[in-house]
């Protein structure tokens, strides 16, 4: 029987010397891993101490992010009490019956007693938490008690801003001075009174983005054709950085926002600053400017109350025409923010950018309120994005792979602007303001 | 005594000297003579050894070569995989020349059976129990075969049932769906209850079952689907310009249709005084004014509190090359509601006269809409 004889695999060669290693040398090679191991725990130590932490939930700063953190420092504890009990009962069991080469001991199976007490512990510790942690959610979905409302509107990669007038014709609960309310829409930095209940409605033009500024209030996902709702309200002036936490495509790392609390009085600036009349250019350049922007970016970016000089006309933007989402910043007072395109650059140089972001909260409201003057401006950055915008933020603006959108962009395109355009423009956005 | 080789070339000895014997008398030719002698001696020849090799048997002498030789071996099989091969080969020049589904097709079935008949030599080099070489086949091809099959199969049945389903009457769809689920629930009772019907009878009705379906299903789908009664929506009156206060279709069971009951952008309500108002969460009812959002959809809720059967409708303003684009809700009976989807692709200051909610029929009805 010769030739149906079953091959075997040759396993006379030696496999690997795992058998051979004393337990000595088990140990000295786990040293280096526990060392390591050691490191990195006292790293996650160290970084949960890091003093430049803009994005901490655990330093609250307004009235919601308070009762979160009321709450989560309670259950934290229980928790961690309970994890501790249960780590020191695991090891106390794994050394106490450590294989020592006794025998066996005899098996039980089942012991109803500790069972159900095993079972209902939890559950009573449970049910004690329930308890805040279910008051607290209806505490922050309480819509009641809004002061101001601003309407929030997600969309790849920055977030829309626009504050509906009230019937009495206020807006965020201000009367403008001037009384000419009209509906004040921005991006990026949402700019709310401190000590101020807002609201904010929330939405998305595209995909699912989440909304979470970490200081103020937990997240919230902003959906395509739903209105979720956000209370906000902030107890110092100062900005707080937030972004998006929901994954929402190429530039969703590029997706950020702040929330600028200002004191009532310096806000009541800002609105009134917001709703006056479309300021002409005034030196040659920026009116040089203005032609061009008619001409490159009105298409898509709106600027109220700009006229074109050829016609007389409004000059409308059309968005929906040309970008995916149907939407393109406001660019009526860019120069009042302090970054773009997503809160992911700054407006405000490197020099010029700690006064205001490290202002104390007193002095924070006026040189917020000064906006980007054109000694502090980020040229750098700004020029970048309007040399080729998609090299700097990753953004769907191909156009050879734009047949599925229908030629819409998401995200700014690359316009192929000369260096001479760029200067005019640059010389007309810093007048908005 | 004579082996089955040796009977044949017997045979053909003789049966080129009656060739060469009629040949010789009817066409009288002597080369056609020679060479049917010659090639009856040559199988004469061969004859002879034959007869005494007794057909090359080997083992006539040495019996160990029974089941030594290669001769011994377990011939392969029957396959039916090389067919399905060359048919894949057919199937992708068809396609080639007429839609690219048969060429896809066809090259499943190249790789179904390069894979399958691959897996059926190896086994067969398993051993010389066929039984065993079965076993090793099915342990590496079941896990990939049974899926595949089970997918292919709820996949005809499947597709066949509801090309089916379309195209009968509306009643015969329930006819037909209620003898079917019958048939099968009595089958399976049949299997569940082991009555002494033989599982072949069970197989075949099954098969009959499963071919009726694929054959009913081919006719249905080249029969086509019925005429399907489609149901006109607002958008329809909308773009008529019908969204007045005359009734239509799109109106029967308005309140039925209403999706997205909560999360609306604003709730606007007719009250009985003739009046708009609308509700937004974080701010008090208003009767002047709502702001929505551009480029986006927005759900707004109508609840019509009047004593009479309204509907809610907005004018967009002109956009594009048409006139003006008008949308509308159904008509709402009294204390009903209705959603209305409504997306600006202008913000107000861009449309003369703004935007605003209107109520056909009822002239104190008008609701600015803010869209920044
Ligand atoms: C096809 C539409 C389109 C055109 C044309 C266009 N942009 Fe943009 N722009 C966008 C979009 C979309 C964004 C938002 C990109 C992002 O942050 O993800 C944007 C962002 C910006 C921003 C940042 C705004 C902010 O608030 O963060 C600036 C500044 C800007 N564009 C300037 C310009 C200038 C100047 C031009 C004309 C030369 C121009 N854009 C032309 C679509 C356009
Ligand atoms: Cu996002």
């Amino acid at each position: 029987m010769t030739f149906h004889e079953r091959t075997n695999v040759q396993t006379s060669e030696p496999m690997t010397s795992v058998a051979s290693v004393s337990s000595d040398q088990i140990s000295r090679s786990r040293r280096p891993v526990l060392a390591l191991g050691a490191v990195i725990g006292a790293g996650v130590v160290a970084s949960s101490c890091a003093a430049q932490a803009p994005q901490d939930t655990w330093s609250p700063a307004g009235e919601n992010a308070q009762m979160i953190h009321n709450l989560q420092w309670p259950i934290f504890a229980v928790a961690g009490i309970v994890g501790l009990i249960v780590f020191a009962a695991v090891g106390y069991a794994v050394w106490k019956f450590r294989d020592r080469g006794q025998p066996i001991p005899e098996q039980t199976h089942g012991k109803p007693a500790l069972e159900i007490a095993l079972t209902i512990l939890p559950a009573v510790i449970l049910a004690v938490i329930a308890v805040p942690t279910v008051s607290t959610i209806f505490a922050l979905a309480d819509t009641t008690d809004t002061e101001c409302v601003v309407n929030v509107t997600g969309q790849q990669w920055w977030w829309e801003y626009d504050y509906p007038i009230a019937d009495d014709g206020s807006i965020c609960g201000f009367m403008p001075t001037a009384g000419n309310a009209s509906p004040i829409i921005t991006s990026g930095q949402m700019v709310l009174p401190v000590g101020t209940k807002v609201l904010v409605r929330g939405t998305s033009r595209d995909v699912i983005h989440s909304y979470w500024i970490p200081r103020l209030n937990g997240k919230k996902d902003m959906v395509p054709g739903r209105v979720h709702y956000l209370r906000l309200e902030t107890d110092t002036p100062g900005i707080y950085a937030g972004q998006c936490t929901e994954f929402c495509g190429l530039s969703h790392a590029n997706m950020r926002m702040e929330v600028i609390a200002l004191e009532r009085a310096d806000f009541q600036k800002w609105l009134d600053n917001e709703l006056k009349p479309y300021q002409a250019p005034e030196t040659a350049a920026a009116k040089a400017g203005e032609t061009v922007f008619i001409q490159q970016c009105a298409r898509c970016h709106q600027i109220n109350g700009l006229v074109d000089p050829i016609n007389g006309e409004l000059v409308v933007s059309a968005p929906d025409q040309f970008v995916w989402s149907g939407a393109a910043p406001n660019l009526t007072n860019l120069m009042m923010r302090n970054t773009f395109a997503g809160a992911t650059w700054d407006l405000l140089s490197p020099q010029c950018r700690a006064r205001v972001w490290e202002a104390a909260p007193e002095e924070f409201g006026e040189r917020f309120l000064e906006g980007v003057t054109p000694e502090c401006l980020n040229t750098v950055d700004l020029r970048e994005w309007l040399r080729n915008s998609p090299a700097k933020k990753p953004m769907y603006a191909d156009a050879e792979m734009l047949e599925v959108t229908d030629g819409k962009t998401r995200g700014m395109p690359y316009l192929a602007l000369s260096e001479d355009q760029i200067d005019l423009l640059i010389a007309y956005l810093l007048e908005r303001k | 005594m004579f082996t089955t080789g040796s009977k044949l070339l017997l045979g053909s000895t003789a049966l080129a000297v009656v060739f060469a014997i009629v040949y010789g008398v009817t066409a009288q030719g002597t080369l056609g003579v020679f060479g049917l002698l010659s090639a009856a001696v040559a199988l004469g020849l061969i004859a002879g050894i034959n007869i005494y090799s007794g057909d090359a048997n080997v083992s006539v002498d040495d019996t160990a070569a029974a089941t030594v030789a290669a001769a011994a071996r377990q011939a392969p099989t029957g396959s039916p995989w090389p067919v399905v091969g060359v048919a894949g080969i057919a199937l992708v020049m068809i396609g080639l020349v007429t839609t690219s589904m048969v060429t896809v097709i066809g090259l499943v079935a190249i790789l179904a059976a390069v894979i399958e008949w691959m897996l059926q030599a190896w086994s067969e080099h398993g051993s010389a129990d066929e039984a065993y070489n079965g076993e090793i086949r099915a342990r590496l091809a079941n896990p990939l075969e049974m899926p595949i099959l089970a997918t292919i199969f709820a996949a005809i049945v499947i597709l066949g049932f509801s090309r089916i389903m379309l195209a009968l009457s509306k009643v015969g769809t329930v006819v037909a769906f209620s003898v079917i689920a019958a048939v099968v629930l009595f089958i399976a009772f049949l299997m569940a209850a082991k009555t002494a019907v033989a599982s072949r009878t069970l197989g075949g009705v099954v098969a009959i079952g499963v071919i009726a379906l694929v054959a009913g299903g081919a006719v249905a789908a080249v029969s086509g689907e019925r005429d399907m009664h489609v149901i006109e929506t607002t958008a329809a009156l909308a773009e008529r310009g019908q969204c007045g206060t005359e009734p239509s279709e799109a109106d029967k069971k308005a309140s039925q249709t209403v999706a997205a009951k909560s999360n609306q952008a604003a709730t606007v309500t007719l009250d009985a005084d003739g009046s708009l108002s609308v509700s937004v969460p974080g701010f008090s009812p208003s009767a002047q004014s709502v702001t929505l959002p551009r480029s986006n959809p927005n759900n707004v809720l109508f609840r019509n509190q009047s004593d009479h059967e309204r509907r809610l409708v907005i004018d967009l303003g002109p956009s594009g090359d048409s006139e003006s684009k008008t949308l509308c809700t159904a008509l709402v009976e009294p204390g009903a509601v209705q959603l209305l989807t409504v997306m600006f692709d202008k913000p107000s200051f861009a449309v003369e006269g703004g935007h605003r909610f209107t109520v056909p029929g009822v002239d104190t009805a008008v609701l600015k809409v803010v869209v920044p």
